[in-house]
């Protein structure tokens, strides 16, 4: 039988700490590979498939054509038309929610049921986007829909929310309002609370009102939470897809297509043009990039302006 | 404990063991029966079978009845909405995962997962003793089999589901008499069932609210025209009317089932024609009528109807047991669509990618379900409409389901789809652009149907 001073140095614990260089990386091996496997081989595979002509319903064969997949976007109408539309949407659907947002936390802090009010409010984002689609759908349902019921009460016409493409619009945005204003709220909301009560004191003795309060002491405290709220609205907005697929279709006509729904429909729904939804998705992740750069740059001018900063 | 004379004086043995050892014996023969359904769960071949919601009902049952009389073979019947069904069947046929073993695959995607699909006549020539002996192939409606069940000369699926569109209208307001008055002192003709689109326009004015006061229902008729893969086929209702007519075959030749109406008989566009306009014309005409046409799709439209809000609606067949379950038998009135109806079969075929013993399984399931038998009994007891000549022809059947002389007319004049692979392609652009005619967002015009007609061509390679 071995002494247990021999059988301890040849367990797998010494010889790691003797620094035996495999173990290590034995230890991190299976996060590797799944790494390796879920996200840098479907990235690389996004890049090479969108090199070439790659459509499944006609063949899984493959044929190298360069750079023509990213000139056919530019030529594509529905595609020039989803970017439009999604760019609607971010335009006004995230600085919305983001105002509301930051409202709703500084009105519901403090407020009497803070509890009740702060969890019904979070209610819109655990809600499965795809199980909100099929709920706005019977919403806005024209004939039986309580939207059009509630307009009818204040003698307002019937309005077809699915059908006309202004209102389809302008539906798919009240969706993503509905839906993820208590995302920026719950943010904003935790970040109120982590604001140190002696700073507010402190303003207020100094005679500051609830206002100047506001503008001077937690606002610039909270302004890297809102950043990152954008930022991160602003990424999820790129990729509306649920809400889209559940109601309009991308319709009327391709009023509501947004980028990411018409990547779908290139890529799965029609077709399988791997090799042209490939390029709209390249294309995706480099305007995604640069529309959370120019946040950054831009709040990084102010700062260097002396409009505030950290 | 027992007396043991007890026990022998009857049944001997057996009644000893359940008494004597009752408990213990019992635990035994189950454990044993655990085995043997275990053993026999092992050894039974497991095959899927991918189909859309509308066949799942039928499918599941005849899985029951299938497994009943086959232990050996385990089905497990897989829904997906038809939005998933086609990319997922696509996706895993072109991969060869063989992730199911049989599926229902809608005509027109015919061709696109035909590469994928088992070639059944070789396969019953292969097994003939799979096949029994009053599986009779030439009962099967002979454009059904050709439609949904061949591509390129060989079959390839079996038809399942002979879908196919109807009118159904309030047959209580339609035979009214005081209604009948009414229409005739204002259209100064009888309030007849429609037969044509102009027909049809007439008789929505009048059962609208806003352009008749004393109308029973707010809306004449409800439309699905939304940007689904719902306007394609729904074009086709009034295409087809102009289409199919004696200029029309002139103009464009007879369409053939591969390519449908949609194209010439030489397979070049046909819509982009006066037949064309006419038809984008009279879809127009007839939304002022529709409770919101380009917001709803195929559930609103049976809402709509199930609710009393419309007197008539262009629908499936599936549709007729919610209405008669709601509204009630003596209101529901079916006739053939006016112009031309279209196909919307479902055929049951099987994966090419799979091991052979699942294919045997597959095969026998699908020849199963698609028995004189289950084609009598899916249509009786799921509405799931008759592929096979034998079940219209069936008195029984006849009697009980009052949609058979509309769908005998029907399968006969109907309008198709094209079944090429580059349909779905095809569809999107189409319903994009009818979606903004109709929409009033682009003109209706020739030009622009030739500018849909000249993508077509580029899709098509030509």
């Amino acid at each position: 039988m071995k002494q247990g001073g021999e059988e301890g140095a040849s367990s797998p614990l010494v010889r790691m700490k003797k620094g035996n260089p495999v173990t290590p990386w034995l230890m991190v091996l299976p996060v590797l590979a799944l790494f390796l496997g879920m996200t840098i081989y479907p990235f690389v595979f996004m890049i090479w498939s969108s090199f070439r002509d790659y459509d499944l319903s006609k063949t899984a064969e493959t044929k190298f054509i360069g750079l023509k997949n990213y000139f056919e976007i530019f030529k594509d109408r529905t595609a020039i038309e989803s970017v439009k539309f999604t760019l609607k949407l971010l335009s006004i659907a995230v600085p919305v929610e983001i105002a509301l947002g930051v409202l709703i936390a500084f009105l519901v802090r403090g407020m009497r049921g803070e509890k009740i009010i702060r969890s019904s409010f979070l209610i819109p984002m655990m809600v499965p986007p795809a199980v909100s689609g099929v709920a706005w759908k019977m919403l806005y349902n024209y004939a039986f829909g309580p939207v059009n019921w509630f307009i009818s009460l204040f003698g307002g016409p019937k309005i077809s929310w699915l059908g006309d493409s202004a209102y389809a619009q302008l539906g798919i945005i009240l969706i993503d309002i509905w839906q993820w204003t208590p995302f920026v709220f719950l943010m904003i909301y935790a970040g109120l609370q982590s604001i140190p009560q002696d700073l507010i004191d402190a303003a207020r003795v100094d005679g500051a009102s609830w206002g100047k309060v506001f503008l001077h002491v937690e606002f610039p405290l909270l302004r890297p939470l809102i950043l990152v709220a954008l930022v991160l609205r602003i990424i999820d907005c790129l990729k509306t897809f649920d809400i889209v697929f559940m109601t309009t279709w991308g319709g009327p006509g391709a009023a509501t297509h947004t980028y990411s729904f018409y990547i779908y429909k290139v890529g799965i729904s029609f077709g399988w043009n791997i090799g042209y939804a490939s390029a709209l998705s390249v294309l995706l992740l480099i305007i995604s990039m640069i529309l959370v750069n120019l946040v950054f740059r831009l709040v990084r001018m102010r700062q260097q302006l002396g409009f505030g900063g950290e | 404990m027992p007396n043991c004379s007890q026990c022998y004086n009857k049944n001997g043995l057996y009644n000893y063991l359940l008494l004597q050892k009752g408990g213990s014996f019992m635990k035994k023969l189950f454990a044993l029966l655990l085995v043997l359904m275990f053993a026999a769960s092992l050894m039974a071949v497991k095959i899927t079978v991918l189909c859309s919601p509308d066949n799942a009902d039928a499918l599941k049952w005849l899985a029951g009845e299938f497994m009943k009389q086959n232990p050996d073979i385990q089905v497990e019947i897989v829904p997906l909405s038809w939005e998933a069904l086609y990319p997922k069947l696509l996706q895993d046929l072109r991969s060869q995962a063989g992730s199911f073993d049989a599926f229902t695959y809608d005509v027109m995607t015919t061709g696109a997962v035909s590469f994928g699909l088992v070639d059944l006549e070789e396969f019953m020539k292969k097994y003939p003793q799979l096949v029994p002996k009053d599986y009779d192939l030439n009962d099967f409606i002979p454009q059904v089999l050709e439609e949904s069940g061949k591509w390129q000369g060989k079959l390839i699926g079996l038809p399942f589901y002979n879908n196919t569109m109807l009118l159904y209208y309030r047959k209580d307001l339609f035979e009214d008499p005081k209604i009948r008055q009414a229409f005739k002192e204002k259209y100064k003709r009888e309030l007849t069932l429609p037969t044509t689109w102009e027909e049809v326009v007439e008789i929505a004015e009048f059962f609208t609210r806003k352009f008749n006061r004393n109308s029973p229902t707010e809306y004449g008729i409800a439309l699905m025209f939304p940007r689904t893969h719902t306007l394609f086929y729904m074009f086709l209702l009034f295409f087809g009317q102009y289409r199919n007519a004696p200029l029309g075959i002139m103009r464009h030749g007879t369409a053939d089932l591969e390519y449908g109406e949609y194209f010439t008989a030489d397979r070049k566009p046909a819509f982009n024609s006066e037949e064309g306009l006419k038809a984008l014309e009279m879809m127009k005409k007839l939304m002022p009528y529709s409770p919101d046409p380009l917001g709803s799709d195929y559930g609103e439209t049976i809402e709509y109807f199930n609710q009393g809000l419309v007197a008539m609606v262009p629908q499936w067949t599936g549709p007729y047991l919610i209405f008669r379950n709601t509204l009630g038998a003596d209101k529901v009135g079916i006739i053939p669509m006016p112009g031309r109806s279209v196909s919307g079969q479902w055929a049951l075929g099987i994966n090419k990618f799979i091991p052979e013993d699942r294919k045997v399984a597959a095969f026998r399931f699908i020849i199963f379900a698609t028995t004189k038998w289950a084609d009598k009994n899916k249509f009786l007891r799921f509405a799931v409409a008759p592929a096979r000549i034998s079940t219209l022809k069936d008195p029984e059947v006849r009697a009980a389901d009052p949609r058979v002389p509309a769908l005998e007319v029907t399968y006969v004049t109907q309008t198709h789809r094209p079944r090429i692979p580059e349909e779905p392609r095809l569809e999107d652009i189409t319903v994009e652009t009818f979606s903004k005619i109709l929409a009033g967002e682009l003109p209706l015009s020739m030009s622009t149907l030739n500018d849909l007609a000249k993508k077509w061509m580029e899709i098509l390679g030509k």
